[in-house]
């Protein structure tokens, strides 16, 4: 099989508003995909056309090779799905919903629940109407992972965790990956899959305007580079070197930006006596607002 | 309970069912525990001082029986009443009710066809039916004895539960696919009072109207009552109809809900 999933000149309406305005999509087995992009885009009106919540407007849809709507719950077996906004009944556990839901894809070993809930650290006896926005999130994260599914589609799953849990979430999602599992996940801040992701996508008014290996974001981002040298210097050392730029000297501390390879700089600077390099890991979401534009997450939401 | 979607549904369900067949099964032992004192010839004169009309539109024509009076206040006015309220209750939200809140999101990303959950869903509203009917029948056996229901029997008593069943299972259908097909619930509720409040009185006063007749004829109500289950028992061919009526707002409610997009 080729691809996980394969969208092409996928369109969606809403009436006459439009939710897609012909995407391509490729996920590649075995990979981490971060689908970015504001709210508003698109990204959830993909994931639901994913899952045959909705049904396309044209274009082509490929799930694991299948239209979602011929491949029914068959093919929605292989596949976990974690929603945008995880609405479920407030009067029942976790372990209730979580087992029930197991059920729905022929049952689930509660040993393996259990598991899961200890390394997000969830009280699965609690009444889910008295949990927090955070801890209901588990129970969404948990359903999503608990059967092994071959492709892990999550619509914002970090929303509401806590950092530890992010953390302890990523963790989930690089096991999976190693254990062969794909996994596509939206989200509007690329610092949230930037770690995780091999490759994201970048959706905007929904069409994908970019795809890139996290590795060439990484490449290309622009890093802040401080250097300590031994005495005063004149930031004039530093004036003609390439990638550098915004050069600013504050006695021995010498403070820049520097974009794609560091050789040039190395070598520059070796001229030098050095105390100390530092260089800021690369805030690829300055890539991420070089492609938009800041401002643009306040979008409306058109889900 | 939790394995399937039907479990599930009731399993959440409890609650509710239990009020329901509670508040039920009291409206229609209070009712009858009233017999005893409406059962003598003062408040027979005092009933029939009423002009005919009204009495016609209320169903109440017979009411100097035990049948007759129980099928014109437990089974003729107030249980058809609760439990068609509790069919467009549970109707609209099996689908239309899920759809809103976003609960169903989750369900159909699962392995369920909109098909199985919309008949698992509509098995659990029938026998969420049965069971708040045969509680009620259940407890007019019990008080017929004090409540001088005596010539009824329990045969009949129960056969007429199952009446008022189907009689809840076609307006749970007709909200159930009203739900299915729009995926909202205010109008459901809408057009199941409309039609209710139709059938209720076209089916009393349709026979006397020059050219609404037929109102009479399609009332549901007619199938439910108007064989007297009280006094003669099952009536087949009338519950047969009232299902037939529900399997078909079913399968058209379900046919557009295969369809359609699910609302966010």
């Amino acid at each position: 099989m080729a691809e996980m999933i394969r969208a092409e000149a996928l369109t969606k309406y809403y009436g006459r508003r439009r939710g897609l305005a012909g995407l391509d999509l490729d996920v590649r087995p075995g990979e981490v995909y971060g689908f970015l992009g504001p709210n508003g885009s698109g990204k959830t009106t993909t994931i639901r056309i994913l899952l045959d919540l909705i049904r396309p407007s044209g274009g082509r849809i490929l799930l694991l090779g299948e239209e979602p709507r011929r491949g029914g719950p068959a093919l929605r077996r292989r596949v976990g799905y974690l929603p945008g906004d995880f609405a479920v009944g407030g009067g029942q556990t976790a372990r209730q919903l979580l087992m029930h839901l197991g059920w729905l894809r022929g049952g689930v070993a509660e040993a393996r629940i259990e598991e899961l809930a200890a390394r997000l650290d969830l009280d699965l006896d609690t009444r889910i109407g008295s949990l927090s926005k955070g801890n209901r999130q588990k129970i969404a994260v948990i359903q999503t992972f608990m059967h092994d599914p071959e492709l892990l589609v999550m619509d914002e799953p970090t929303s509401g965790l806590d950092p530890i849990i992010q953390q302890r979430f990523l963790e989930l999602v690089a096991e999976a990956r190693a254990a062969g599992q794909t996994v596509f996940m939206s989200s509007h801040v690329l610092s949230e899959v930037q770690q995780s992701a091999d490759r994201v996508g970048i959706l905007r008014d929904g069409r994908m305007i970019a795809v890139e290996a996290v590795e060439t974001l990484r490449r290309r981002a622009v890093r802040r580079v401080e250097i300590h040298f031994d005495a005063a210097v004149d930031p004039g050392v530093l004036a003609d070197v390439p990638g550098v730029t915004e050069v600013t000297a504050q006695g021995a501390v010498l403070r820049c930006r520097l974009a794609g390879r560091a050789d040039a700089l190395i070598k520059a600077l070796a001229r030098h006596g050095v105390e100390s390099v530092s260089v800021e890991e690369p805030d690829l979401q300055e890539l991420f607002f070089a492609y938009y534009g800041p401002g643009e997450e306040e979008a409306p939401d058109a889900a | 309970m939790l394995r399937s979607v039907f479990g599930k549904t009731l399993w959440d369900q409890r609650r509710g069912l239990l009020a329901w067949a509670v508040g039920i099964g009291a409206v229609g032992v209070l009712y009858a525990a009233f017999y005893p004192s409406f059962n003598n010839p003062d408040m027979q004169e005092a009933i029939k001082a009423y002009p005919k009309g009204l009495l016609e539109a209320m169903g109440m024509t017979d009411i100097g029986t035990a049948a007759g009076y129980l099928g014109s206040t437990s089974f003729g006015l107030l249980g058809p009443a609760l439990i068609i309220v509790m069919a467009a209750a549970l109707g609209g939200g099996a689908i239309a009710g899920d759809e809103d809140s976003g609960r169903l999101d989750l369900t159909l990303a699962h392995p369920v066809s909109r098909w199985s959950l919309a008949l698992q869903r509509f098995g659990a509203l029938v026998v969420a039916m049965l069971l708040v009917s045969i509680v009620l029948g259940v407890a007019l056996i019990a008080v017929s004895g004090p409540a001088q229901l005596g010539d009824i029997g329990p045969a009949n008593l129960l056969a007429t539960s199952v009446h008022l069943a189907a009689l809840g299972t076609f307006f749970g259908a007709l909200a159930f696919g009203a739900g299915a097909a729009t995926g909202s619930r205010g109008p459901v509720y809408g057009l199941v009072a409309v039609v209710a409040v139709v059938g209720y009185f076209g089916n009393n006063l349709g026979q006397r109207i020059t050219g609404l007749g037929w109102l009479h004829e399609v009332s549901p109500f007619r199938l439910y009552a108007n064989g007297a289950p009280l006094s003669h028992g099952l009536q087949p061919f009338d519950l047969a109809v009232l299902a037939a009526a529900a399997i078909v707002l079913v399968v058209l409610g379900t046919l557009a809900f295969d369809r359609r997009d699910l609302a966010v």
